[in-house]
């Protein structure tokens, strides 16, 4: 046993560091500093300066372009973004549809796509959630009508992050009437500019512009848009899930929020021993979710693919985030300050999406205890 | 980063967890001396071997096993005073199982800070004459010897004080679990200045660094305390039917459920955490840092795990007859043995703020 770091990681920490500070543009690090909403160019600067370097997705396999990290890298990597005041890139893309068009598509799909989510050139949304499907995700109802050459499909998603800029969605949707509802799902690739496609603005709580929700109606696909299997698309739906939820953790931007919140207590002189106790408690219990993410990385670098295990953090790396800035906000108190006002009521969203925080206990009670 | 035990670490747990596992008395300290394990964190030439990570091992498995032998108190906590003191003498002995040392060091007003000291060490000629009342002293009832710690002038020294001293009076008591405690009150006993553990005024700082590997211990035994409670809970609520289904089948017990696992999983990533920091950290206030956040989180964690077992368990967890009772009262005990929640808050928050620039994961 050992949580230490060896030297070269040390040293790579310190390259990250360095090209961070060097090449983040100013004005974004900013924005991400003020916890000022980003748009697509913000991100897309970010996004051009990482590839150029090969660092834009560090969980590829280096044949498709990730950079050969192993899993501690890529945990240095992150932590060292966060503290750097990198903004987060999408995950659309590069960590949800890649790894799908990767393990389950063809050759023809990888050598289509891959490039252009690598570059930035081509922006991806994630169409699963429906109105009438959230948690029980299976219950969809979006049709995907097989047809001479591909697929009519009609249906509506919600909740779609930054479908406004995406060039492409995944969509999952039924292509065939099954008895059993995981069954006759689909995994599909849909053109945003096709006929029959649009977007409507959700604005949340937060005042925040980040979600849509996406009309399909008539919408010609074809079938090469299909990923693996017809009616598999459940299969892929699981995977993706899992590795969206080792993602959602976001342990490092904690320490960078805590850090923040304490930096703020000092500031505004604050010597209150009750705000000093909660933001210990918060950073004992942050290390503490810290060192489990680090034990799932260690055994997936054993050769583990991310599990049930995953629903830990996911449950406990959102309930920090928002215990967290439920204390900035009482950290600022009477100033009632615009950006910890934001966060508080955007953060309500972490223990809702990527599967609510009530989806995951169940897939805890059954596959990890067995209930 | 590394989270994989090496060979030998796995034949201890192998050995440590049979024994757990199986009929285990009331006096085994002779089978402890025979399988080696007094030996833990002591030098070499003594026979020892392993260290932080090696008691994590052993103390995991004896919280799984419920064993109530003073382990912590006697090689632990005295064990580590004699080892950083250097005292190979007195050591030796305490490994070989030959002799047993108890740690009074707690005031009745000192809250579990071993600085706040009033029990005096008056200095007579070449010996010393102590005078004062110590209390929740772990182990003493079996110990030959109590390391006691004394204010000479402002500093704060260690003495070795035979139990049988005159002027020394022990009163037993039980605490929260059922262990023994005692209460010690010293009446002008006299000690010889070759009594003195380590050197005048280094008593505090011996201490510190002692109760912190005792405080890993416990935060070992906790892990595996609340295992064994979360296991005996899933087990009883999948074979315990109302309504006419198990009670397992409930969400409302499975969402309880899946919370005392995530913070089990807490729980046990910490206890890494101050083994880890005893292997590696030498500096005095990086150690403090991270052994008061594990012992923050494992109270934390044990004590939802503790209530959760038992209000799962229905009537059954309030009956004595039954064994998860046992494990939260021993969890319970084990939240506030070396300091409860609000004393490693403070302690923590204190140190962090002595090293102020300090990742969370020591790189």
């Amino acid at each position: 046993m050992d949580l230490t770091f060896t030297p070269q990681e040390r040293a790579f920490r310190a390259e990250v560091r360095e090209f961070v500070a060097r090449e983040l543009p100013p004005d974004v690090r900013r924005k991400v500093q003020a916890g000022e909403e980003l748009v697509k160019d913000d991100m897309a600067r970010w996004q051009t300066a990482l590839y150029k370097q090969g660092w834009v997705a560090p969980g590829w396999p280096q044949q498709y372009g990730g950079p050969g990290w192993s899993a501690v890298q890529r945990h240095i990597f992150y932590e060292e973004l966060a503290y750097g005041w990198a903004p987060r890139l999408p995950p659309f893309g590069i960590n949800m549809v890649a790894p799908v068009i990767t393990e389950f598509g063809n050759d023809a799909q990888r050598a289509r796509y891959l490039p252009k989510i690598l570059s930035g050139e081509e922006w991806w949304c994630q169409g699963y959630s429906e109105p009438n499907s959230g948690s029980d995700l299976a219950a969809l109802e979006m049709r995907a009508e097989p047809r001479a050459g591909g697929y009519l499909i009609n249906g509506t998603k919600t909740w779609i992050t930054y479908a406004q800029y995406a060039d492409w969605i995944f969509v999952l949707a039924r292509t065939n009437e099954s008895p059993k509802k995981q069954e006759g799902i689909s995994f599909i690739l849909v053109d945003m500019k096709s006929p029959g496609v649009t977007v409507r603005p959700i604005v949340t709580i937060d005042g925040g512009r980040e979600i849509n929700e996406v009309h399909l109606e008539n919408v010609e696909v074809p079938k090469e848009n299909l990923v693996g299997e017809e009616g598999g698309g459940w299969t892929y739906a699981k995977f993706l899930l899992e590795h969206e939820r080792t993602g959602t953790a976001g342990i490092a931007t904690c320490k960078r929020m805590i850090t923040q919140v304490r930096d703020l207590a000092a500031r505004e002189g604050d010597t209150d021993p009750r705000i000093a106790e909660r933001i210990a408690r918060i950073e004992i219990e942050l290390e503490a979710i810290a060192i489990t993410e680090l034990r799932t990385l260690a055994a997936e670098s054993a050769g583990k693919r991310p599990g049930p295990e995953s629903s830990i953090l996911k449950v406990k790396g959102t309930e920090i985030q928002q215990a967290i800035s439920e204390l900035a906000l009482d950290v600022v108190g009477p100033y009632a300050d615009a950006q910890a006002t934001r966060m508080y009521f955007n953060f309500r969203k972490t223990s809702i999406y990527a599967g609510s925080n009530e989806i995951q206990k169940n897939i805890i009670a059954k596959r990890i205890l067995k209930l | 980063m590394d989270f994989t035990l090496s060979a030998e670490q796995l034949m201890i747990k192998d050995s440590v967890d049979r024994y757990a596992a199986g009929n285990h008395g009331a006096d085994d300290w002779a089978t402890f001396a025979g399988l080696g394990w007094l030996g833990i964190g002591a030098p070499e030439e003594l026979g020892g071997f392993g260290g932080p990570t090696e008691t994590m091992i052993v103390m995991e498995a004896f919280g799984r096993g419920l064993v109530t032998e003073p382990y912590v108190a006697h090689v632990v906590l005295a064990g580590g005073v004699l080892s950083v003191a250097g005292r190979n003498d007195l050591l030796e002995p305490l490994v070989e199982g030959k002799r047993r040392f108890a740690v009074a060091y707690e005031e009745p007003h000192a809250r579990y800070e071993p600085a706040a000291v009033e029990t005096n060490a008056k200095r007579d000629g070449s010996s010393y004459v102590l005078t004062g009342r110590k209390v929740r002293v772990l182990g003493a009832a079996p110990a030959d010897t109590l390391i006691v710690s004394a204010r000479t002038g402002d500093d704060v020294t260690l003495f070795a004080v035979p139990s049988g001293a005159n002027g020394l009076k022990r009163t037993s008591y039980a605490s929260e679990d059922g262990h023994d405690a005692s209460a010690i009150t010293f009446e002008n006993v006299r000690v010889g200045a070759g009594d003195m553990i380590g050197d005048s005024g280094t008593g505090l700082a011996l201490l510190e660094a002692a109760l912190d590997r005792a405080t890993a211990a416990l935060c070992a035994e906790g892990v595996g305390l609340m295992s064994v409670m979360l296991n005996m809970t899933v087990e009883y609520t999948k074979q315990r039917r109302q309504f006419g289904v198990p009670i397992a089948s409930f969400q409302a017990l499975q969402h309880r459920m899946a919370e005392m696992f995530m913070e089990l999983e807490l729980a046990r990533s910490m206890s890494y955490v101050a083994a880890m920091t005893l292997e590696s950290e030498t500096e005095a206030d990086a150690r403090k840092r991270g052994i008061s956040a594990a012992k923050v989180q494992i109270a934390r964690s044990g004590r939802f795990i503790g209530q959760s077992a038992i209000q799962l368990h229905g009537g059954i967890g309030m009956s004595e007859e039954y064994k998860v009772g046992h494990y939260f009262k021993r969890m319970t005990a084990v939240e506030r043995l070396l300091g409860d929640t609000d004393y490693h808050l403070a302690r923590y928050i204190a140190a962090r703020d002595a090293r102020p620039v300090r990742e969370l994961v020591h790189s």
